[in-house]
């Protein structure tokens, strides 16, 4: 039966991206590319693979490594209406256009008193790669996420991949899409049929009864290898994908830790001032008697990221991490 | 698509191109009702610069204020060049510009005394005046940062034309930068992109010689011969008196005209002076009371009345008459900007985003607003 | 220890002070009433005096430094402070010594996380009891589970009054010693229809808990109980029943409680009165509450409702209005304005074969009337002993308002009025 066939289909991480842009970029002619080894290229993780041939030159364009510049005229062409997809080969090198989209995108509307807005997209990869060291490793999630008027996407798999681009792309706020180059060849079942997937909707992931363990992206891969390992000595642990950091579904989460009265929040970046304190401060906030003790984080060590192999594994979130932490938080330690 | 062979470093250079018919055209000149249209829209310019000295003073004006007295023929003269439609981006000294480009004096006026009768509802102030009905993107208050964002818009523009109307390019952009800019590096990634891309866009750098105390020798290297800014990137580079204002739209108009047509870039250099202090809390102790003296006996607005009584013996009843008018229309934007409601406190919370999420309350998720929600 | 000078409010509406001058400098010795410092406000320019003697130990705020009223703008040291200041290891010791029995978990202060807090006062299990497994002692979910786990409630009829039932206040008042305690009883840990469940709280439960939790954690409450000489009222009521029966007349010994209780609110006003924080509000009208229990089939729970100005109603007129709202009650649910504006309440669990119980205040009253059932018992009658009915009542008071001797003297006009009741028909 094809309803079968299709249900079933598997592709990869950067297919379902790619599928989103280029399904919008088909339907809206003021949707358009750009970015460092974008078009001739084929994306530098191949991302873009052949949007160059079927949207030409005009609408896939290749960029110096000018982030700054590049940043900046996309967000002056969004002013007048059009829809900019801004690739950044990793976020890690957005901090050099960071006037441009923390000054300018996320600002505009209000400043121009409603004026002009700033439908926009920044995407690429965030977040540990493997071995990239210091400089080539940010999760930026954490600093960006502070600032007003921007939205913020981190897909966990191709499906969302696919489906919370494509609402990215239509939406008319400045979004901060947030991928993992460790995520790109992972492969996930997408439909054929087009959908998108509503922001500020977090989607439960396991069920559970002793603690819930809430995430974003990547590390969600590691809350549930822990979640199975912490069934077998008995905990069952709720894992809850918030999808997007901005807007946050926190009532999900408050609905969650009341049922568990235990919370970890799970973050790869660094702990100070960070997503993850932002949600245990909201946890706290709204469970306070409903919580058996203290919500536990797990972040990124408070150091540069390493370049050593064993280092890195020491410093990322991993599930040995989160398994202590629920234990702790279950008085299980 | 374009030679960089011609380079254009003085306004002889300009001459020269003129004569050239590969290159720039000549310009008319304009006729008296222009001209005089021009000196109300300067006089109106300068008298709200000073009305806004007087209630910044007052106190009826807050934050950062930038006064544009003295460069007043650069704004009013090279907006004229170009078509009501084309766009137009630029720094934080935007009152000037705002009044060329036709804002209504008052609306100018509330936004600064932080009113809803303001071009911004009162949410940007002095250095963020925006009007999207009269295609002004802003007043811009991180120097050079309004760079990128002209080459942005030059290429929507160029986008709009080519891709999405399938026709050709036909507008350009005016791109104005104040000479502290020359030394952000947005500003090169802006011209790189530009000439890459063959955007339309006019890099209008308005040379007062000063970025707050800094004179633009202490600055910017190769101050004496700013062509090279630009030729580095394959952009042709024009110097402009911004002193005179007929001369200055000549040749802005044959620039802007060559742009459009050939949908590329230009830099343009406008020499000027601002009378009066970077902000208004600069006791100008950089530079010499004679300076101040010699530039403010070269006014453009003064040179103009001069010409219009030489060439078309206007009457000085007339022109008083004009400054008269002005000065009764400035008071009553002050009277009406001052009359103007406060920004009504829901407007705190409303433009952060289109479908109205937010605020952020810290502890829920944000509250979708009343007005206009999704 | 220095003495800490700050900087002083030298006008009404200072709040930032400038140091202009100082007069002295550090090593200096002054005395109280020398001049330290000269100060500006947003006034003036003021002298600051030292209010003791001592050493200038620091001058900590220089001068043309503006600071806020408060600041510590300089320390003296006390004369002879200096020999104690290089002693100083021992107040330090005392100090320590001082603060660490505090840091001790005690079991008025123990720690309990918040959710075990909220599951102990849901299960009404007293946290000083509880061994506290989490780190430090803390008391923790699993703990208060555990207990749980291993008792069980007896909760007949809980979805009345008995909540209250279930509770024995210690009180100065006589308690009769057939009251109910808590019974405990081992959970056979196999049978299905033992296992545990939760349901959520209705919004009248949740009402139910919060104000009841209120009234029994704010009002001190005391109870005093006396029996009562049914006899004469329910053979009156037998024959005014009798009589009036072709007139639809069906007067129930409740309605003979309210119009007592009414009567007796009237002469005794403390009963007919609110505790209003800093002050007793007498209230004007009497209007008498009615616990009514409310079927399973509607939720359970139960209203009490309004029979106003009890005191100038007939006996007829309030058994029409009582039968009237308890049928409402049962069947559609009261309207606002039929509950509430209570100054007493009378609960009365006679029919159910309750013999006596105390009852918890319904908050603003200061008193609340539990009423047991009229049973036959061997009573002394003129010296003879004999069989007749006798009702006990429990009034629960409210002690910021009632004494218990106008507890007694409230019971006292009761029992005259139920025991000699021909004065309630006229």
């Amino acid at each position: 039966m094809m309803a079968v066939a299709t249900a079933e289909r598997v592709i990869e991480f950067r297919d379902a991206l790619n599928e989103a842009m280029s399904e919008e970029m088909r339907k809206d002619n003021r949707v358009y590319l750009l970015g460092e080894e974008v078009a001739e290229y084929n994306g530098a993780y191949k991302v873009s693979k052949g949007m160059l041939d079927e949207f030409g030159a005009r609408r896939v364009i290749d960029t110096p490594i000018s982030e700054s510049g590049f940043a900046g005229m996309a967000i002056g062409s969004a002013m007048r209406g059009l829809r900019p997809i801004v690739e950044f080969m990793s976020w890690s090198f957005s901090l050099v256009a960071a006037d441009p989209i923390l000054n300018n995108a996320p600002k505009m509307l209000y400043m121009s008193g409603g004026q002009f807005g700033c439908p926009i997209v920044f995407r690429g990869n965030d977040g540990a790669g493997g071995q990239l060291a210091s400089t080539h490793s940010w999760c930026v999630e954490s600093m960006y996420a502070n600032v007003p008027g921007l939205k913020m996407a981190i897909p966990y798999d191709a499906y969302d991949a696919k489906g919370l681009l494509k609402t990215a792309i239509q939406d008319d706020n400045p979004v901060f899409f947030l991928e993992s180059e460790r995520l790109l060849s992972t492969t996930g079942h997408v439909p054929v049929e087009e959908y998108t997937i509503p922001f500020g909707q977090a989607l439960t992931r396991r069920s559970g009864t002793d603690c819930t363990i809430i995430s974003f992206g990547r590390p969600l891969h590691f809350c549930l290898e822990a979640a199975d390992e912490l069934a077998k000595e008995g905990i069952e642990c709720e894992v809850i994908d918030g999808r997007t950091i901005r807007p946050l579904d926190i009532d999900s989460m408050v609905a969650s830790v009341k049922k568990t009265n235990a919370c970890v929040v799970v973050d790869q970046s660094w702990s100070f001032a960070s997503v993850g304190s932002e949600i245990a401060s909201q946890i706290h906030a709204c469970c306070f008697d409903d919580l058996d003790n203290h919500v536990f984080r797990v972040h990124s060590d408070d150091v540069p990221t390493p370049y050593a192999h064993n280092l890195e594994q020491a410093y990322l979130p991993n599930s040995r991490k989160i398994c202590e932490a629920v234990r702790q938080a279950t008085y299980n330690a | 698509m374009m030679s960089t062979e011609f380079l254009i470093q003085t306004r002889e250079n300009i001459d020269e191109m003129k004569d050239n018919a590969f290159q720039l055209t000549q310009a008319e000149a304009p006729g008296k009702e222009v001209l005089l249209g021009w000196l109300r829209q300067m006089l109106l310019i300068r008298e709200f610069e000073v009305r806004t000295m007087q209630a910044y003073q007052n106190r009826l004006i807050g934050g950062f204020c930038h006064i544009y007295i003295g460069q007043e023929a650069v704004a009013v003269g090279s907006i004229a060049a170009v078509n009501p439609d084309d766009p137009i981006v630029l720094a934080y000294r935007d009152h000037g510009h705002a009044l060329a480009r036709g804002m209504d004096p008052k609306y100018c006026m509330a936004e600064m005394f932080g009113r809803i009768g303001g071009c911004a509802k009162g949410k940007g102030g002095s250095m963020h005046m925006f009007d999207a009905e009269h295609y002004l993107y802003g007043g811009h208050g991180i120097v050079g940062a309004q760079t990128p964002l002209g080459a942005g818009l030059a290429f929507a523009t160029k986008y709009e034309d080519e891709v999405i109307k399938g026709g050709k390019s036909s507008h350009v952009t005016l791109c104005y930068l104040g000479d502290g800019a020359l030394n952000q590096g947005c500003f090169y990634e802006a011209m790189n992109l530009a000439s890459l891309q063959d955007l339309p866009v006019i890099f209008v750098l308005e040379n007062n010689r000063y970025s707050m105390g800094t004179s633009i020798e202490r600055g910017t290297s190769m101050a004496h011969d700013l062509r090279v800014k630009s030729e580095a990137h394959g952009i042709h580079h024009a110097i402009v008196d911004g002193k005179n204002v007929i001369d200055l739209y000549k040749d802005f108009k044959s620039i802007a005209d060559w742009c459009r047509e050939e949908s590329r870039p230009f830099f343009v250099e406008a020499e000027t002076y601002r009378y009066k202090g970077h902000s208004m809390s600069d006791p100008r102790k950089y530079r010499t009371k004679d300076e101040e003296l010699v530039e403010e006996s070269n006014d453009s607005i003064a040179s103009l009345k001069n010409y219009l009584s030489e060439e078309y013996d206007v009457a000085s009843d007339a022109l008083k008459q004009i400054a008269q008018q002005v000065k009764a229309q400035v008071k009553q934007a002050v009277e009406w900007a001052n009359n103007s409601p406060e920004t009504p406190m829901n407007e705190l919370y409303k433009d952060v985003f289109t479908d109205h999420w937010g605020p952020y309350a810290g502890t829920s998720k944000p509250e979708m607003l009343d007005e206009g929600g999704a | 220890m220095p003495i800490e000078i700050t900087m002083p409010r030298l006008s009404d509406t200072m709040e930032v002070g400038t140091i202009l001058h100082w007069h002295v400098q550090v090593g200096d010795e002054v005395s109280s009433g020398d001049l330290l410092a000269d100060i500006e406000t947003d006034k003036a320019t003021m002298e600051l005096q030292s209010f003791d003697d001592g050493l200038v130990e620091s001058l900590t705020v220089a001068v043309g430094e503006q600071v806020d009223v408060g600041t510590l703008i300089a320390t003296l040291l006390e004369e002879g402070a200096a020999a104690s200041t290089e002693s100083s290891p021992a107040p330090e010791e005392k100090h320590e010594a001082n603060t660490q029995p505090a840091q001790k978990p005690i079991a008025g202060g123990a720690r309990v996380s918040p959710v075990a807090r909220r599951l102990a006062e849901e299960h009404r299990i007293d946290l000083s009891t509880v061994q506290g497994s989490g780190p430090s002692g803390r008391i923790i979910k699993r703990d208060i589970l555990q207990l749980v786990a291993t008792t069980s409630e007896t909760t007949s009829a809980a979805q009345t009054t008995q909540i209250s039932a279930t509770e024995v206040v210690a009180t100065s008042a006589p308690v009769s010693p057939a009251q109910p305690v808590k019974q405990v009883q081992a959970l056979a840990p196999t049978s299905p229809w033992q296992q545990d469940r939760t349901e959520p709280l209705s919004n009248m439960r949740q009402i139910i808990a919060k104000r009841l939790v209120e009234s029994k954690q704010t009002i001190p409450h005391y109870q005093v109980t006396m029996d009562f000489d049914m006899d004469p009222l329910i053979e009156m009521r037998k024959t005014l029943n009798e009589q009036l029966a072709s007139a639809s007349v069906k007067l129930s010994v409740n309605d003979f409680l309210v119009r007592c209780c009414a009567l007796a609110m009237s002469t005794n006003p403390a009963f007919n009165a609110s505790f209003g924080g800093d002050c007793i509000l007498y209230h004007g009208p009497v209007n008498v509450g009615i616990a009514i229990a409310l079927p399973e089939e509607r939720g359970g729970g139960l209203v009490v409702a309004t029979i106003r100005n009890a005191d100038q109603k007939s006996l007829r007129t309030i058994s029409q209005e009582s039968a009237y709202l308890s049928n409402k009650a049962r069947e559609t649910g009261l309207a606002p304005d039929e509950m509430g504006d209570t100054t007493f309440t009378i609960s009365n669990l006679g029919m159910f074969g309750v013999d006596n119980f105390t009852a918890i205040i319904n908050p603003p009253n200061s008193a609340i009337l539990a009423v047991g059932a009229a049973i036959e018992k061997p009573v002394v009658r003129g010296g003879e002993l004999a069989v007749g009915r006798e009702m006990s009542a429990t009034l629960s008071l409210d002690h910021r308002v009632i004494d218990g001797a106008m507890a007694a003297m409230y019971l006292k006009t009761l029992k005259e009025l139920i025991e000699n009741p021909a004065s309630l028909l006229v």
